[in-house]
């Protein structure tokens, strides 16, 4: 086993892992799971950690893996650069981070997509290594647990020296002490993520990391900065893009079943509602509800939750339909 | 691995007294709290700070599994937190706390006066940069700090140097020759977040058996057959005898932790010298960092001798008292030595690990060159490459290329395309104002109130842009942003460090359409209020020109009016002419959703577990709005965003107030999926559950005057507390017939107060 995973180390002697992930889908406890069957079932050397930040449920996060031979010391504190496997947790964080940044080029891409893994390369312009497509998100549901566990068993796959056996006890452990029920669930969860992964591998053609990691640059420096920090441009948060942070689903605008109450309007924690003024027959103005600025919805459904009528529906996400329906904001900044 | 950590494992491998020990995979956090869980200290007083807070949460979770007896006190704040560890410390047992960044510059006043009267005590400092702006990663600026105020200091690089630092600390602390208050200084998230492979005493009794029975104190204010005066009012010339007394206490720590780390050697085979070397024998090139960074410069290190060249890693373990004599020993034929410190001295050329090596180098007439480059502030990752830059210059430097003495390291001047082209204008009158109308009326003297109904106030501007990275489904913004409809005009908002806060300001970005200003939540309303004052007096002078008066409104969590109450409550007595508005989500959410005074009985947070041992929060909730209430401030009122159009008419009112009169404060019950363990979707409903069980009323107190603004019995509405904590994951256990005396107390609590209300609604007189 630990020859297996000297086989695959880079120069330092470690084998890398970067999960990509939001808030709330696990990854920081696939994380732990996965470094803990290394380490404390098989005798590997590992460390385990997270970007940490003022995060919140729903926005990027990163989570690392280090495993080495057991009397390789591990020192380096600093994040992942140059993994030999991704693991994207959602798929929307293929349009809005650099995933696949520093990946070997005969590395692994593990992705939580119902795609085909020809789909993933041509989004991410991977030119070689293996990408596996696991629908951990179906397999979450059907299931009725995380996508972490499904994520993993496709992890656990693609990494020859990692036991499974391994694995499967660390989450027996981790979700048996208080939920036996969850841990039979999740065990079944991993199987099929183990199981379940379409794989297809495309030869390098020279040995360059296809898209190499940069160290992150802010976006204003010294010269450029205003003085202490301040912000002149405020309401400049406009400009983000939170679409990654829904994990499945999206309120649907009925037009036509709406009576512009603004109940929605009201309990929307993220401000996506659009509205107009316009006049009715006797030339009185009114608001009415235009519709939904897909680009700031979390997809919480609080809005479905508020209206009276049938105007807003939850919709199971699917490509394209957010940026077809779509209704920009006018306000400025 | 350093040579010299070898040998000691080597040597002691055939000791006799070396004990069980386990492998597990833990971070630093973990590592503190398992040792102080071990070493079962009698108390910790502590107030939540990011990234040391884990270590109250571990240790919170290990005491509802019945794992240590450690008396856990949430104290109010930090400062608060250093009294009840000074006081506990004073009272004769052992002691232990966790702390950060402004937490630790909060209790810093208390700092000296516990070293300075010699009641030791062990403090973990989880480094972080200091505020502001403010930023929650790691760097030193706050261990330096520290530097003067007469605690040793020990640093731990990884995991398991925290352990194993934290046995060490205690028994150095109460050594009979040194007597003093120790810090255990780890890294912010490099090390209180990163699992690694660790090994911990298997028994307790291992560990009880290294640290000893406490040593009797000789000044003890629970030794009840002798009397003592402790920390009397002392001038000259008396004090410079103390200081003496304790500068020498100091000066011996560095061979009494000597002494105490080889016999953890012993025991562990782990050795800790009070300074770590690396390849450091006939190092040319050195580069000295404090904690984990010096083991990214390590790998640096072995590429260098395998390219033969003579480089050399230093760190300090024993930070105070600095370890001068193995400085200059370790440094005596170094020719370059680069400092690196993650914290600055400003204006100082160097900051103060340089100028403390300079000046150890200079008693030897050594020749070293010493480089500084200040680097990794507000937690900017140290990688390999950066370790190979430090080195690169001092190769130069040695080559006699000319380098600069003192730098910045890692700075980006930015790119002018990305500069903000243009400031933000403000709102447009006609988008904030004519939508909401509040007249006094002549007869009664009562403001009466018109507000549109909300499809009408879409049509006024939020004060808010979209873009702000909280939670989906949080509760804070529909709270806000329904109050806001009710204010007209110009505002000014100053937000206490908090969810709200956090999530709206992340940089370069901020979310806020009218201008707004930060300060750390012991002081918004008093910054608030200077804020105002100066309004008006520069108003008086002529210097601002405005027609109407702008609206100053302070927004804060129930967090803030824990730590911030003195504040809050000053700044009321003082009546100044601003809000304060308190979203209340019954916790600290910010920081993991420990748990706040404003918690109610019984309710889970992360440092008020559910387990065989604990069952929640201990004690009743804090009536905020009653407590402002008595400061007599002209108008005090409650709200939810269930009851939009109620929320709204008292929003005009503390504003008709805090333009005419004086101060209004209103508490807003704001839903927090996350930490409620609710569905995302489920706020609207909860917040609403909890007015019509009665524990949230709806009311006002206008000059004194309660009323009641929404009665769920007139309404036939009223429904029982369970039915409110069943909407909950985290009230789920009160509902359990294990619990039903709590949940009994919790709701003859609210019964109380409810009834009590109803008095105050019934006579103007309460």
């Amino acid at each position: 086993m630990t020859s297996d995973l000297r086989s695959h180390t880079n120069e330092a002697g470690f084998y890398e892992i970067r999960m990509e992930s939001i808030g709330g889908l696990g990854a920081n406890l696939a994380g732990k799971m996965l470094a803990e069957a290394g380490v404390l079932q098989m005798g590997l050397n590992g460390s385990n950690f997270s970007s940490y930040g003022s995060e919140k449920k729903g926005t990027p996060v990163k989570t690392f893996i280090r495993f080495a031979a057991p009397e390789t010391e591990i020192r380096s504190s600093s994040p992942i650069e140059e993994p030999h496997i991704v693991a994207v947790f959602h798929e929307s964080l293929l349009r809005t981070q650099n995933c696949i940044a520093g990946l070997q080029p005969d590395g692994t891409l593990i992705v939580n997509t119902a795609k085909t893994p020809e789909d993933i390369r041509q989004i991410t312009k991977m030119k070689s290594g293996t990408i596996v497509c696991i629908d951990a998100l179906q397999i979450s549901v059907e299931e009725k647990t995380r996508v972490n566990t499904a994520m993993l068993g496709a992890i656990c796959h693609a990494i020859s020296f990692l036991d499974e056996n391994a694995v499967k006890k660390v989450i027996s452990e981790t979700f048996g002490k208080k939920y036996p029920a969850l841990a039979e669930a999740n065990l079944r969860t991993f199987d099929r993520g183990f199981r379940e992964g379409r794989t297809v591998s495309y030869e390098p053609q020279h040995k360059e990391i296809h898209v190499p990691f940069a160290h992150p640059i802010s976006t204003l420096g010294y010269e450029t900065q205003p003085l202490g920090g301040a912000i002149i441009n405020p309401g400049n948060s406009i400009s983000r893009d939170l679409s990654a942070s829904r994990s499945g689903f999206l309120p649907a605008f009925e037009k036509d079943a709406c009576i512009h109450c603004a109940a929605c309007d009201q309990v929307c924690p993220d401000m996506c509602f659009v509205w107009e003024s316009r006049q009715d027959e006797r030339g009185r103005a009114f608001q009415y509800l235009k519709g939904i600025d897909y680009q700031y919805c979390k997809g919480c459904l609080r809005c479905i939750s508020a209206c009276p009528t049938d105007a807003l529906q939850a919709l199971r996400e699917i490509d394209g339909y957010a940026d077809e329906n779509r209704v920009k904001h006018s306000i400025g900044a | 691995m350093a040579l010299q950590e070898e040998d000691v494992r080597t040597r002691n491998r055939s000791a006799q007294r070396r004990v069980d020990q386990t492998t597990d995979f833990r971070s630093g956090n973990e590592m503190a709290a398992k040792a102080a869980a071990q070493i079962d200290y009698h108390v910790m007083g502590y107030f939540p700070i990011t990234p040391s807070t884990e270590i109250a949460e571990y240790l919170d979770e290990m005491k509802a599994n019945g794992e240590h007896h450690i008396v856990m006190i949430p104290a109010d704040g930090e400062h608060g937190s250093a009294g009840i560890c000074y006081g506990a410390a004073a009272a004769g047992g052992r002691v232990f706390n966790a702390t950060s960044a402004q937490g630790f510059l909060y209790m810093l006043e208390e700092m000296p006066v516990q070293s300075g009267t010699r009641f030791p005590m062990v403090l973990n400092l989880v480094t972080r940069a200091v505020s502001g702006p403010l930023d929650i990663r790691g760097d030193h600026s706050d261990l330096y700090y520290g530097l003067n105020i007469g605690w040793p200091i020990l640093l731990a690089k990884d995991p398991q140097a925290v352990y194993d630092l934290n046995l060490i600390a205690l028994r150095l602390a109460e050594h009979a020759e040194v007597r003093l208050p120790v810090i255990v200084a780890s890294d912010g998230f490099f090390t209180s977040h990163q699992k690694r492979r660790v090994q911990y005493f298997t028994q307790n009794a291992d560990v009880q058996a290294f640290v000893g029975d406490m040593p009797k104190p000789p000044i003890d204010a629970l030794d009840l057959e002798h009397v003592v005066t402790i920390g009397p009012y002392m001038n000259d010339p008396d004090l410079i005898n103390t200081r003496y007394m304790q500068s020498e206490a100091m000066y011996r720590a560095e061979a009494v932790f000597q002494t105490i780390a080889s016999e953890f050697a012993q025991m562990s085979g782990r050795y800790y010298d009070v300074v770590n070397k690396y390849s450091m024998d006939d190092a040319e090139v050195v580069v000295v960092l404090l904690n984990s960074a010096a083991d990214t410069a390590k790998d640096t290190v072995d590429h260098l001798r395998a390219k033969g060249i003579k480089a050399g890693v230093l760190t300090p373990v024993l930070l105070r008292p600095f370890p001068k004599r193995a400085i200059q020993e370790a440094l005596k034929n170094a020719k370059i030595v680069l400092v690196g410190e993650r914290a600055d001295a400003y204006g100082g050329h160097g900051a103060n690990i340089t100028h403390e090596i300079k000046s150890a180098l200079q008693e030897i007439h050594a020749n070293a060159t010493v480089l500084t480059r200040i680097y990794g502030l507000g937690g900017r990752d140290f990688y390999p490459d950066d370790a190979d830059h430090f080195f690169e210059l001092c190769l130069d430097a040695l080559a006699g290329k000319a380098v600069r003495q003192f730098d910045y390291y890692g700075v980006n001047p930015g790119d002018p395309n990305l500069a903000p082209a243009e400031r933000t204008q403000s709102l447009p009158k006609n988008q904030t104002t004519g939508f909401i109308e509040v007249a006094k009326d002549p007869a009664s003297g009562q403001l009466k109130v018109k507000a549109p109904p909300l499809r009408a106030l879409t049509a006024k501007a939020n004060r808010m842009a979209p873009g702000h990275g909280a939670c989906p489904g949080c509760g804070i913004f529909p709270g806000i942003n329904t109050f806001l409809k009710g204010i007209e005009g110009d505002v000014v908002v100053l937000y206490q460090t908090g969810c709200a806060m956090v999530t709206t300001t992340g940089y370069p970005f901020s979310s806020h359409r009218v201008t707004y200003i930060h300060n750390l939540f012991q002081n918004g309303a008093a910054t608030l209020s200077g804020i105002v004052e100066m309004f008006f007096e520069r108003k008086r002078r002529g210097e601002i020109k405005v027609h109407d008066d702008v609206t100053f409104l302070m927004v804060t969590g129930d967090g803030g009016m824990d730590i911030g109450m003195g504040s809050a409550i000053g700044t009321a007595l003082r009546d100044h002419k601003m809000i304060i508005l308190e979203y209340d989500n019954e916790g600290y959410m910010n920081t993991g959703s420990q748990l706040s005074y404003s918690t109610p009985l019984g309710h889970m947070t992360s440092t008020s577990g559910v387990g065989k041992y604990e069952h929640g929060k201990t004690f009743q909730h804090k009536d905020t709005p009653q407590i402002m209430a008595a400061t007599n401030i002209p108008y005090v009122f409650t709200g939810v965003e269930t009851y939009p159009q109620d929320l709204i008419k008292k929003a005009a009112k503390a504003q008709w107030y805090a333009t005419h009169e004086g101060m209004a404060y209103g508490k807003i019950l704001i839903s927090c999926p996350l930490n409620w363990k609710a569905a995302d979707d489920a706020g609207h409903e909860i917040v609403g559950a909890a007015v019509n069980s009665c524990f949230f009323p709806l009311y006002e107190v206008e000059h004194g005057i309660t009323t009641i603004t929404y009665n769920p019995e007139d309404k036939n509405k009223r429904i029982p507390v369970s039915d409110w904590l069943a909407t909950m994951g985290k009230t789920k256990h009160l509902l359990k017939p294990e619990n039903h005396e709590l949940l009994h107390q919790f709701e003859e609590e609210v019964e109380r107060r409810w009834q009590r209300l109803k008095a105050k609604h019934e006579n103007p007189y309460l």
